[in-house]
């Protein structure tokens, strides 16, 4: 009898456990989906799709999810726990239907002063003279010019570095990407010339520095006191603007939209404005940045008539986004806001 | 003391910025076409009890630069008394009112990102009713993905058959 009921409790403990388990599908399309898309042809990130999983064992996987790629888009997913993390793994398998690589992961030890040379002849046109990969931004969606296959990977970057053993990168070196265009190196070079490449590329790694941190009391926006009126503060934002090249759209007031005309404070405009080249340019380095345009310095007049302007901090915007290409030129625009303003308050 | 606790506070920031790849960002990709997308956006921010201030026009001319999308929106929407209260009390925020959502079209499908609003928390740590606030907008802006997401919701499982 005891036995029977020991034999009940197990299967139904083994049925919780299974109902437990997470799902993959679920995770993926709550996690990966929004930049690799539904069925992995990627988006803002790569395409997942393809016979490269065939060389990635599932540390790599696992790691790659967990670290993410620093300043390169792909997020850390800290909040999954390991059995989601590891859900989300098998269900990449069964969708690419590849089985994982196995690969030691000792050092192999190669010389990296030999394998430079070796890098800058056969690899630095894809993946830069720093390992971060030549062009800007990632994946393939809105950032990427159609003629573009797939971005080259940045071997330098921290998350890859970890993610990935000596024995993966020598593995993908030698045989290839073909989907993505990276050539086979296995007939060109010997195995020694490509543990010596895959030591450099450990050296590249030792050299990324991400951009220089902010303060952490730094705000996300700068409030500057105008010495004019509220009228001539909007005309002299104005000029200033268009004396930068910047295209000014119409104004819009802070509550415009949220009520009906008449009661809208007209003493609070924004004023927007944007150079579209650079945007463009913008747009292929961060597709996501829709999320902190177009442009703006707000214009409010206080209760006694002081007139405030409101800038967004770029520095501090720029590093919502995971790109560190984003905030090197972000670090350079914030600049350019400032003269505007130095312009406009002067 | 204070240079060395300033020092630290970089040197922290910078060890995290390599170790950690975060982001504050919240994303939702709908297996539906952006011009649909952009109508159950609008109802959904509706249904939540925003109003759709206005929808800025961000892709003139995208296509003809070689990008793949040629639609990309960004929605204004927000609360008056939000608006009003907040602006007032904290004249800085002003530069992230009303909320936004940007819309961008990858073929047949849509992708929704907006900012997380607890990006802010740090910031107002003093300010009960602002964390309240922050808290309350990223709930509310989950809330309208998963409403835009549930409409295309059967074809999202489709694609995902063994």
């Amino acid at each position: 009898m005891l036995s029977r009921i020991l034999f009940v409790v197990a299967g139904l403990l083994g049925f919780a456990s299974a109902q437990a388990a997470p799902d993959g599908q679920a995770l993926y399309i709550e996690h990966c989906a929004v930049c690799h898309q539904f069925a992995g042809a990627g988006g803002i990130g790569l395409p997942l799709a393809g016979k490269k999983f065939a060389d990635y064992s599932d540390d790599y996987l696992f790691k790659t999810i967990r670290l993410g790629r620093p300043g390169r888009i792909m997020p850390a997913f800290e909040e999954l726990s390991d059995a989601q993390v590891e859900a989300i793994v098998r269900f990449l398998r069964v969708r690419t239907g590849s089985k994982p690589a196995e690969y030691d992961p000792a050092p192999l030890g190669g010389d990296a002063a030999r394998g430079k040379a070796l890098y800058q002849k056969h690899c630095v046109a894809c993946h830069a003279e720093d390992g971060l990969g030549a062009g800007k931004g990632t994946g393939v969606s809105v950032a990427r010019k159609r003629s573009f296959l797939v971005m080259p990977a940045a071997i330098a970057n921290p998350g890859f570095q970890r993610a990935a053993s000596d024995a993966m990168i020598r593995q993908i070196i030698t045989h290839g990407r073909p989907a993505s265009g990276m050539p086979t190196f296995g007939k060109i070079l010997s195995q020694q010339e490509i543990t010596d490449v895959v030591a450099y590329v450990r050296e590249l790694g030792k050299r990324v520095s991400p951009p220089e941190p902010i303060a952490p009391d730094e705000k996300p926006s700068h409030v500057y006191e105008s010495p004019y009126d509220f009228e001539t503060t909007v005309k002299n934002v104005k000029q200033a603007l268009t004396g930068n090249n910047f295209r000014i759209f119409p104004d819009r007031f802070l509550e415009q939209g949220l009520t009906d005309e008449f009661s809208v404070n007209r003493r609070q405009v924004g004023i927007r404005f944007c150079n579209f080249n650079e945007l463009y340019g913008m747009l292929n380095i961060e597709p996501r940045l829709g999320v902190v345009l177009p442009c703006r310095i707000t214009i409010l007049e206080r209760p006694g008539g002081k007139v405030l302007l409101v800038v967004p901090n770029l520095r501090v915007e720029s590093r919502w986004f995971n790109n560190d290409q984003l905030v090197r030129l972000w670090d350079h625009m914030e600049e350019t806001f400032s003269e505007i303003i130095d312009e406009v308050t002067l | 003391m204070n240079r060395w606790v300033r020092y630290l506070a970089l040197g922290l920031l910078a060890w995290s910025a390599v170790t950690s790849a975060g982001q504050q960002m919240l994303m939702a990709r709908v297996a539906m076409k952006s011009d649909l997308a952009m109508e159950y956006l609008r109802t959904a921010i509706e249904e939540h009890g925003y109003a759709v201030a206005h929808v800025q026009k961000c892709d003139s001319g995208l296509a003809g630069f070689g990008f793949h999308s040629d639609t990309y929106r960004v929605f204004f929407f927000g609360k008056l008394e939000e608006v009003r209260r907040i602006s007032e009390k904290h004249p800085e925020f002003s530069a992230y009112l009303p909320l936004k959502i940007a819309l961008e079209a990858e073929k047949d499908e849509t992708l929704l990102a907006a900012v997380d609003p607890t990006t802010f928390e740090r910031y107002y740590a003093k300010d009960r009713d602002m964390i309240i606030q922050f808290r309350r907008w990223k709930s509310d802006i989950r809330s309208i993905f998963a409403e835009v997401r549930k409409v295309a919701g059967d074809k999202v499982v489709q694609a995902f058959q063994p």
